[in-house]
């Protein structure tokens, strides 16, 4: 792994493997700012592939086709990837289209490209799983831009002018921190000189965040979707956790495994799915993000398994965090949470995703490593410390079935 | 080894040959070298919903989730618990076809996970004792008052989950409309009346029947010896004399010569269809390439035409998704264009969508398209070399559905002989606008 600065300051990191035929690109740029008009970066990820003053919307889907040059770029929480696949031979044509489009996108189209997203998201919502994990997102972020959903973007996206497109994407492309991180099996002077050849249009600088904080949620809350039709009710509870840079970010991993994200032998797994058979799909989930984090359990159950699926939800999160979890448990978590690290790096793109994150974030590309340690560390004392400090919160629990089966758990009246 | 037959296959992108051994009783055995820290370890089963009736459908998935149940040698939950506390992956599947089981775990700094992994996948494969109280009494599904539930209501629960999907609903409609009287025909997971009420005896035989030497390859891949391990996997997979089993063969149907229109309502906003035809058989290797070339320029990518006549050149589309896509199946296989669309214009998605579709039977297809869809399928294919459970599951399907992995050698060859023409012929013999099954769910508000 190679660190290397490009003369307009944006850091790089490059890693060689050798005999894999396809290369990997990836560059994090950070949002600044939220929003003013839901859906406006998505809808910037979208319009980049809708033309350059070089290439139509047309020209550059098959050129990108003809050259099998995926390029894939993502709105997230805190951040815009892009990653860049290409067979080897084809890295410079890959850049070059990739800087044509940084550099010449004209967003012309955005009204169409409008319309087009409306379609998507609103095929999407006849999803009830995507309606309810949206009503989740939304309550556990209530006013906060980490809780956009679908519905959000649908409500505001026609507001949305090229004017605040240009200028948002014009704070991306000179004003946000941004990184790029390139694996591959190719010669690293050379990979060098094409990130200063075809990256040099971008600056690295770095405006202060103006960002809204995430306000707290200060007391349980319960939101409830009625669809009439739905064969299963979706569950989700979730909590307002830290964020990635926390002290806490090892034990919450190995929480998480204990819990619920560990595949079949995980407690919620366990107990909801093979001892009582409520469900197909039970998990626990924890996303960190920059500004804080967010946990939740989900399950898919039969609408008249509601009550009783929440009630093991609370079973399980009580245990954890009064019960003290064996050594025997906390080694197998332990085990099962590194081992499972690895298949995180697997592939060039992953471990270009992986350690250009951690640069991104500042934590160092070789974090991974560091990480690792940190769980080996952890204690069984710490386990339940950790999950009485943030399962004492207060927590959002959002519920879609049909009408009588909300009404039979009490959930409305 | 004595009464093993080697065989080697060039494997594009893997630094080594694919070996297969092929045992006396018929058991197969494949080694890829893939260099890494991950292991894969898989078994694949020739049975799924082909071998299944009216009666029995849903067996083959069922049984699927029941092998994880125990053996004489470990109960239920241990297999899970021993390999996920070393990180492994630990799954299977159920499709048409097949079923097969896999793990994926670190090698580790010896060879004791590899080891490990094998001997616990060896026993799950030969030994499932499938207990009572694991698979729950049978029920009656009417009946609310049910008190334990087993692993009779975690398959419910996934079927009551696929019920929710619209697109699930859709394929389902189409795929039993698509055939006569194939079992390709049922939904491969089944449905509650006959999962409800199984019984043990009744799996267990179909277990018997179809998990036989013959019917299994067991394939690893990793940075592993073939030489060092062979003689330990065939003394973990110990048949101890089974018999062994020929599937039925089954009479191929013929396709629709009319278009068949099969229409659903559900509470949704937007409408989905499927067009549906049956392709050829998974081992007529140069066809389905083809097929694959025609659904890429077709409906696959930003570039592709559907998306680009249907959306991009649209000034207000009235498709919202579109794409068309081929699934491979030993007895046939199916090509699908599918789209998502707004509702008041159902006839009008259907038109354009068979506008299309006779534009490339009538006129073909350009240069520049067949050499962009030469290069995606090259590139697709170094993509799926990527990761051992990738590669793993590209043998399996070969082994399994194709019974030869040596088509995989002149996969890249094959597609370099693909002429227009080709294409275009196939075209005209399998997607005609005129005779396709087509399935549509459309929101309840446009039954009447």
């Amino acid at each position: 792994m190679k660190k290397y600065t490009l003369k307009n300051g944006i850091e790089t990191i490059i890693k060689r493997n050798n005999n894999t035929p396809r290369s990997a690109v990836v560059m994090y740029a950070k949002t600044n700012k939220d929003e003013e008009k839901a859906g406006l970066y998505y809808l910037i990820t979208q319009l980049l592939f809708q033309g350059t003053k070089n290439k139509t919307a047309e020209e550059l889907a098959t050129f990108l086709d003809e050259n099998a040059i995926d390029i894939n770029v993502e709105k997230k929480a805190d951040y815009i990837r892009f990653k860049i696949q290409c067979l080897n031979e084809d890295i410079n044509l890959a850049l070059e289209i990739f800087e044509d489009i940084i550099e010449n996108s004209t967003f012309d189209d955005y009204k169409k490209e409008i319309v087009k997203i409306k379609g998507e998201l609103t095929a999407d919502l006849d999803s009830a799983k995507i309606q309810a994990q949206d009503n989740y997102y939304r309550t556990i972020f209530k006013n906060h831009p980490y809780g956009t959903g679908r519905k959000e973007i649908l409500e505001q996206i026609d507001s949305i002018e090229k004017n605040d497109i240009l200028t948002a994407w014009d704070e991306i492309k000179y004003c946000s921190q941004k990184n790029i991180s390139v694996v591959s099996d190719i010669e690293t002077t050379t990979i060098e000189n094409l990130l200063e050849k075809h990256f040099a249009g971008l600056k690295a600088k770095n405006t202060v965040s103006q960002r809204k904080e995430v306000s707290t949620l200060n007391e349980n809350v319960v939101s409830v979707l009625e669809k009439e039709d739905a064969n299963q009710a979706q569950i989700f509870q979730g909590w307002q956790f830290p964020s990635i840079f926390s002290q806490d970010y090892p034990a919450i991993i190995l929480l998480n495994t204990i819990l619920g994200s560990s595949g079949l032998s995980s407690r919620l797994f366990l107990e909801l799915r093979e001892k009582q058979g409520l469900a197909y799909t039970v998990r626990s989930v924890y996303e960190p993000y920059t500004l804080c984090g967010n946990f939740f359990v989900y399950i898919a159950t039969e609408p008249k398994n509601i009550k009783t699926s929440i009630n093991g939800f609370d079973i399980e999160i009580k245990k954890i965090m009064t019960e003290i979890i064996s050594e025997q448990e906390l080694e197998d978590a332990k085990n099962n949470a590194i081992g499972k690290r690895q298949f995180y790096q697997e592939t060039n793109l992953l471990e270009a995703s992986l350690k250009g994150y951690y640069e991104f974030l500042g934590l160092g590309y070789s974090f991974e490593e560091k990480l690792i340690e940190s769980i080996k560390q952890i204690t069984k004392e710490q386990i339940i410390e950790t999950a009485q400090k943030y399962f004492s919160k207060s927590s959002a629990l959002c519920v879609l079935a049909p009408k009588k089966y909300l009404e039979e758990a009490n959930l409305i009246c | 080894m004595k009464n093993i037959k080697k065989t080697q296959v060039s494997y594009p992108f893997l630094e080594k040959p694919v070996e297969i051994y092929e045992r006396e009783n018929g058991h197969k055995i494949v080694f890829a070298y893939k260099k890494g820290g991950l292991i894969n370890i898989s078994s694949w089963v020739k049975t799924g919903s082909i071998n299944e009736n009216n009666e029995n459908n849903g067996i083959s998935h069922f049984l699927e989730h029941l092998m994880f149940k125990g053996t004489s040698n470990h109960k239920a939950g241990e297999f899970d618990k021993i390999l996920e506390s070393r990180g492994a992956i630990v799954n299977a599947a159920t499709w048409k076809d097949y079923t097969f089981y896999y793990v994926t775990i670190p090698k580790g700094s010896d060879s004791r996970n590899f080891y490990d992994t094998l001997n616990l996948h060896a026993d799950m494969m030969l030994g499932p004792i499938i207990p009572p109280h694991e698979i729950g009494e049978p029920f009656d599904i009417n009946n609310p008052e049910i008190k334990t539930k087993r692993e009779r209501h975690v398959v419910i629960e996934e079927i009551r989950m696929r019920k929710d999907q619209p697109w699930t609903k859709v394929y389902n409609n189409l795929n039993k409309n698509m055939y006569t009287s194939h079992p390709y025909r049922r939904d491969v997971i089944g449905n509650e009346q006959i999962i409800s009420t199984v019984t043990r005896e009744e799996i267990l035989e179909y277990y018997k029947t179809h998990y036989t030497p013959n019917n299994i390859t067991t394939i690893i891949v990793g940075e592993l010896n073939p030489e060092e391990i062979l003689h330990k996997v065939c003394n973990e997979f110990d048949f101890k004399g089974r018999e062994n089993y020929q599937n039925p063969k089954h009479e191929i149907d013929e396709p629709t010569k009319e278009i068949k229109f099969v229409e659903d309502y559900s509470k949704i906003n937007t409408g989905f269809l499927m067009f549906g035809y049956l392709g050829p058989q998974a081992c007529d290797i140069k066809t389905s390439t083809t097929i694959e070339m025609l659904c890429l320029i077709l409906g696959q990518g930003q570039s592709s035409r559907l998306y680009q006549e249907l959306i991009e050149k649209s000034e207000d589309p009235i498709i919202n998704v579109v794409s068309s896509d081929y699934y491979h199946f030993k007895d046939g296989g199916n090509i699908f264009v599918d789209a998502n669309f707004k509702p008041e214009f159902k006839n009008d998605a259907i038109e354009l969508i068979k506008k299309q579709i006779t534009r490339i039977c009538e006129d073909g297809i350009t240069e520049q398209e067949l050499k962009k869809a030469k290069k995606k399928l090259k590139a697709g294919f170094a993509e799926n070399s990527e990761t051992v459970s990738d590669i793993a599951e590209n043998i399996g399907f070969y082994m399994t559905v194709c019974n030869k992995l040596e088509y995989v050698e002149e996969y890249i060859n094959v597609i370099d002989t693909i002429s227009q023409e080709d294409i275009k012929q196939v075209a005209q013999k399998y997607i005609s606008p005129n005779h396709a099954t087509i399935s549509v769910l459309m929101p309840e508000s446009y039954k009447n």
